[in-house]
């Protein structure tokens, strides 16, 4: 009788595993929640848990849990602008975008917003940065305005592991913010921020996030 | 595997008149453990990393929810590896103590509950890496020591086991999360700074 108990710990421990994976399944696939960033905590408790239980809805068991019928498809956006100078990356989730501009030295712009139901967007940075943009053919074309002078870029379809990646850490007590652009031919653009002021960055394994030399882990950015 | 597991507890004081146990006695937790540890990887390796996951509320980021949790669990298995000494007469001047049996198990039990969570979101967020010499043991020791707790879950449900097999078992298992814990929290909380 006692001797079962070790067998009962198994279980509870594999009922937990399961458990979580299946949270996390729910959760992690289309809400994404922007796990390691602000995400509210209260909402992966919210969205998997309670939409079987409530049951309101009889028939219709659309897994997104924000369906409105407007709402732009998911699609993570990298290209140039057409001087060629800089990288944009532009990363859409429940009709919100995230983009990133940079150059790779010293010129960048994080910038984000809303997303019409048409999949156009204009986002909005710090220092009066404005990206407009709009999808045509699977491809994102527009203008961006980041400190002051315009560029034009043209960015294609995106798959992993090329996108947009970020890390922000105090180490050591230096503020580290670091951006990353993944093109679809694997070369990174990126500018770590160290207390203040821009450098290149190292480059990235997409894969893990680990930035090469640094104590950072670089993660997917989400809206 | 043949023995009735009620009867085997009514006569245990007899002595072990039947010579050696049956080897599937050891099989069996052996093959689960081997089978527990190479899924983990497996899936690990196999399954694309999903990057994000749940938080916490009150953590700044699942590095340091993770830390916390693993913490416990080292914490938890600390007092395994005392009251399992105790129980054993290693610890000198502390005598085996009938409330110690129950603090090891349920400590035992606690502390694989926290590491529990921890697990699935290494597997399913990050996977299992080998890109430098830290997430490549912890990787590796990280299944290790899932395989080898499940081994000794198993061995403990049979009597008249060899004197050196549990503590051994048990010593591999503390081992195994001494390191996973030092290659993980331990890290993320020099480099990070003591955060929540």
């Amino acid at each position: 009788m006692t001797r079962s108990g070790p067998l009962f710990t198994l279980l509870g421990g594999l009922l937990l595993a399961l458990l979580l994976l299946t949270f996390n399944a729910t959760t992690g696939t289309k809400a994404a929640p922007a796990g390691d960033k602000v995400a509210p905590s209260a909402s992966p408790t919210a969205s998997p848990s309670s939409s079987p239980s409530a049951g309101a809805a009889p028939t219709s068991e659309a897994p997104t849990p924000t369906p409105s019928k407007t709402q732009a498809p998911d699609a993570d956006y990298a290209g140039r602008t057409d001087d060629d100078s800089s990288a944009i990356a532009v990363t859409v989730r429940d009709g919100k975008a995230v983009a990133y501009f940079c150059d790779g030295r010293d010129r960048e712009s994080w910038l984000k917003g809303d997303v019409a139901g048409d999949g156009s967007m204009k986002l909005t940075g710090k220092n009066g940065a404005r990206l407009d943009a709009s999808p045509k053919g699977g491809k994102l074309t527009g203008t961006a305005n980041v400190d002051k002078k315009t560029f034009t870029f043209t960015a294609d379809r995106a798959k992993k592991p090329s996108g947009l990646y970020r890390a922000t850490q105090t180490v050591r007590g230096a503020r580290l913010d670091g951006g990353w652009i993944v093109l679809q031919n694997g070369a990174q653009v990126g500018i770590l921020t160290r207390d203040g002021a821009r450098e290149p960055a190292p480059e990235i394994d997409p894969s893990s996030g680990s930035v090469t030399g640094e104590d950072l882990t670089a993660e997917p950015v989400t809206p | 595997m043949s023995v009735d597991p009620n009867a085997v507890t009514q006569d245990f004081p007899s002595p072990p008149a039947h010579g050696r146990p049956h080897p599937a006695r050891y099989l069996i937790p052996v093959f689960a453990a081997g089978l527990v540890a190479v899924g983990l990887g497996v899936y690990g390796k196999t399954h694309d990393p999903a990057g994000t996951s749940f938080n916490l509320a009150g953590f700044s980021s699942t590095g340091a929810v993770k830390s916390w949790l693993g913490t416990g669990a080292f914490a938890f298995a600390v007092v395994q590896l005392l009251t399992a000494l105790a129980m054993y007469g290693r610890l000198p001047g502390v005598g085996a103590k009938p409330w110690m049996a129950k603090t090891h198990r349920w400590s035992g039990r606690i502390a694989f509950l926290l590491a529990v969570p921890v697990a699935v979101h290494c597997l399913y967020a990050l996977g299992y890496q080998t890109f430098d010499t830290r997430v490549m043991w912890h990787s590796l020791l990280g299944c290790f020591f899932f395989g080898a707790f499940t081994a000794k879950m198993l061995l403990l449900r049979h009597e008249r086991l060899p004197g050196w097999l549990l503590p051994l078992v048990g010593g591999v298992v503390f081992a195994g999360l001494a390191v996973v814990w030092v290659t993980s929290a331990l890290w993320f909380f020099r480099t990070f700074g003591v955060t929540t």
